[in-house]
């Protein structure tokens, strides 16, 4: 398969994904699909970052608030 | 497999059939690192030998395409190359995922981010050396295509990028993006950034063709 096609599959979603799956798509100004496409590239990422023994951190400098994210 | 574009081939004054290429493996930069690796190397010897100062040296002489090849490995990376004559003309580095527009009037929205773009080292001008290269217009090639790539993701066009201090005409001046300003956590390169509106502009007054 070549880096273009596409494979197309049905994801069942609840009530309360789907509708942080549009406020998402609407903040980011973005198709549902391109919102779920960036979510998978983000947290193959954070896994191949993280199994490499790096770790996820969220930083708020004003607030001087550094909390380790855990990755499942 | 690729786009046909042209380029200019700077002896003959002409524009010359190229392809762009893209869905670059990890062997295809191992391949162009092969073939620039000894041109660097020869330059480095003649700018050393001609007494040229450090900060004047093309400021990716020391870039390594083999070793970022491994980023491919993820799918918010991509690479696009340019060749023509039997041989490698450019290359770019684009990521598609965790950079998010900072000009305000599209902050927050993702953009197509440029990791690393660079011509080959036949393609550089080194006026210290007297060397000119022997296409041009690569750099244009390779910035419509991010755009391109940015429309296809849902992006409308927004691209964003540090520009090493030797580049920072072309993509300001040349390209007419925004000059956002140095950025501390990325040691002070200058940031630059397509709106979608600036992008539209490039890709329709040709994108500097």
């Amino acid at each position: 398969m070549s880096t273009t096609e596409r494979r197309t599959m049905t994801l069942n979603l609840t009530e309360a994904e789907m509708r942080v799956l549009e406020a998402l798509a609407e903040k980011k100004d973005l198709s549902k699909t391109a919102v779920l496409r960036q979510a998978l590239r983000l947290y193959q990422l954070i896994e191949h970052r993280t199994s490499q023994g790096e770790r996820l951190v969220l930083e708020d400098d004003r607030l001087a608030k550094k909390a380790e994210v855990m990755v499942l | 497999m690729g786009e046909r574009v042209q380029v200019a081939e700077r002896a003959s004054g002409q524009l010359v059939e190229a392809t762009l290429h893209e869905g670059l493996t990890t062997r295809d930069l191992e391949v162009i690192e092969r073939s620039w690796a000894a041109h660097r190397a020869e330059l480095v010897a003649a700018l050393m030998g001609a007494g040229v100062e450090r900060r004047l040296w093309p400021e990716s002489l020391h870039w390594d395409w083999g070793r970022k090849a491994p980023l491919l490995e993820l799918l918010l990376v991509n690479a696009f190359g340019v060749a023509c004559r039997g041989g490698w003309q450019a290359v770019m580095m684009t990521k598609t995922a965790g950079y998010d527009a900072r000009v305000s009037s599209e902050a927050g929205k993702p953009l197509v981010y440029v990791d690393f773009v660079e011509t080959a080292p036949w393609n550089w001008t080194i006026s210290e050396l007297g060397r000119l290269p022997v296409f041009k217009g690569l750099g244009s090639v390779l910035i419509r295509r991010a755009v391109q790539q940015s429309r296809a993701e849902g992006f409308r066009g927004r691209v964003g990028l540090h520009a090493l201090p030797q580049a920072e005409r072309f993509y300001g001046q040349v390209c007419g993006m925004t000059r956002v300003g140095p950025d501390a956590a990325k040691q002070d390169l200058v940031y630059f950034e397509f709106t979608r509106q600036q992008a539209d502009a490039f890709i329709s007054g040709g994108g500097d063709r």
